[in-house]
């Protein structure tokens, strides 16, 4: 039984990770200098980086509080928040930039604020936290969902204020999903193409940073942009995920 | 000193109940589904009740319901969890903060020596067994010296000697410290053994409210001297 869990799990991960095998095809030598590795990953992890803390720091109190949210507030609310996770993400950059673009009424208002609402930083941080808000929202919920009602409430008979028994006894037993509610979001927000690519081509963040290459370029351009991406991106889900394995287990 | 007024609809009866309580111990008794765990999780906020008042030492604590941390209760049920990311001391010095700690080390060791939690300490809940567990959650609750304590069936589960002790530990504390206690708990043996008064309720009205020997003499109602004959 164990040595076919292994053979099915030694399968799976073949085929997962077979498209990895065409990091050594044949497309002559890579292109180090001329692939803009520096600038695109400046852009993504900052910018990035930035609309996480957004996300988390939105996002946290927003899923805790839907958690005991009234019916039907909290069917709508989840109805739309489902509505920005299935949008496909060229959509999501097509409706942005009609509702937010320079030529709105709000983007023109922004703009006057000197926040422009496309090909600027402001415009990919936007669009990373609205392809991203969603997935944030719905795992940090079930991360709060799994924390007993009943260990909350002793903390308050306990004498504990609502917001030290967030503190005290729901973030600490909701860190695990937290954190994979974290790393879903940077993955998404950190991969996104389709929608960039609309509101935000400039400055090139990576995947947009690849397709640039592609175009010009060619492979040799893309492959070592790619290797870099992956090597400096997985470090985070990775930790997060032994993490919590490791803490599960403890 | 206790005083409540409370009415509160459950889906088979009204609930109806008038008393009050000074510093001492009352035993709320009566058969199951009387309504005593709703009384009590009414006193402890957990419940709303629709009417009534509920008063501790003058401040109103309903209407309107005050929350549950401005309360100064100890609350402890059967189904009573610590909280598994915290170890035993953590649990128990839970509700104090580090001045609270520093002033009060002769009552938290008090609570370590007759609870024997000194060996348990530094373990995690997962590792207690279900006595163990009680026992801490019985230190967690009294840690910060409540005015009101209520107890709902803590003792069910375990085993008589374990109970005994506890018994005596609670009955030593509250003369000591002069809280209120109010404790449910469907065997009269126990019950009696932990407070002289009780009052006896039956689908949530109190029938009856004296000593156990006066209840025994004069049982306000037939169920209730079908289950003082245990005793």
């Amino acid at each position: 039984m164990r040595g076919r869990t292994g053979l099915a799990f030694a399968i799976a991960a073949v085929i997962l990770l077979y498209p990895l095998w065409g990091l050594v095809a044949p497309v002559g030598p890579w292109q180090w200098h001329d692939s803009h590795i520096g600038s695109a990953l400046a852009t993504s992890f900052s910018l990035t980086g930035l609309a996480l803390v957004l996300v988390v720091l939105a996002g946290t109190p927003l899923a805790w509080s839907l958690r005991t949210a009234p019916e039907p507030l909290r069917s709508a609310f989840e109805a739309v928040v489902l509505l920005s996770v299935l949008m496909p993400p060229l959509a999501l950059g097509l409706l942005l930039i009609l509702a937010f673009g320079p030529d709105t009424p709000l983007g023109g208002a922004l703009l006057r604020l000197g926040l422009p609402t496309s090909n600027s930083p402001t415009a990919f941080v936007a669009t990373q936290i609205y392809a991203s808000f969603g997935y944030y929202l719905l795992a940090a919920t079930a991360a709060f969902e799994g924390v007993p009602p009943e260990l909350e409430q002793s903390g308050a008979l306990l004498g504990l204020t609502t917001f030290a028994v967030f503190r005290r006894i729901t973030l600490p037993l909701a860190r695990l999903g937290l954190a994979a509610a974290t790393s879903i979001a940077w993955v998404r927000a950190l991969g996104e193409f389709g929608a960039i690519m609309v509101t935000s081509y400039y400055p090139h963040g990576m995947p947009v940073q690849l397709w640039v290459n592609l175009q010009d370029q060619g492979l040799p351009a893309v492959l070592p942009l790619l290797v870099v991406f992956l090597l400096s991106a997985l470090p985070l889900p990775w930790a997060f995920h032994f993490f919590s394995r490791k803490r599960r287990r403890a | 000193m206790l005083e409540c007024s409370l009415i509160k609809t459950r889906p088979d009866f009204v609930i109806n109940v008038e008393f009050s309580v000074g510093s001492s111990r009352l035993g709320l008794f009566g058969p199951s589904g009387s309504g005593k765990s709703t009384l009590l999780s009414c006193l402890a906020g957990l419940e709303i009740p629709d009417s009534g008042y509920i008063r501790w030492n003058g401040q109103s604590w309903f209407p309107p319901p005050l929350p549950l941390h401005r309360r100064s209760l100890g609350y402890l049920t059967q189904r009573e969890r610590l909280f598994p990311h915290l170890s035993v001391a953590e649990n128990v010095l839970f509700a104090l903060n580090a001045a609270t700690r520093r002033r009060q080390e002769a009552w938290v060791q008090e609570i370590q020596s007759q609870l024997r939690l000194k060996a348990l300490w530094d373990r995690a809940p997962r590792e207690l067994s279900g006595g163990q567990t009680r026992r801490v959650a019985l230190a967690r609750a009294l840690c910060r010296k409540p005015g009101l304590v209520l107890l709902d069936e803590p003792f069910a589960g375990l085993d008589r000697p374990l109970v005994r002790e506890l018994i005596a530990i609670i009955k030593l504390w509250q003369e000591e410290l002069g809280f209120t206690l109010l404790a449910v708990d469907h065997d009269p043996v126990v019950l009696e053994a932990l407070c002289p008064d009780v009052i006896a309720i039956e689908k949530g009205q109190v029938i009856q409210r004296g000593s156990w020997q006066e209840l025994a003499t004069r049982p306000a109602s037939p169920t209730l001297r079908g289950l003082l004959d245990k005793i």
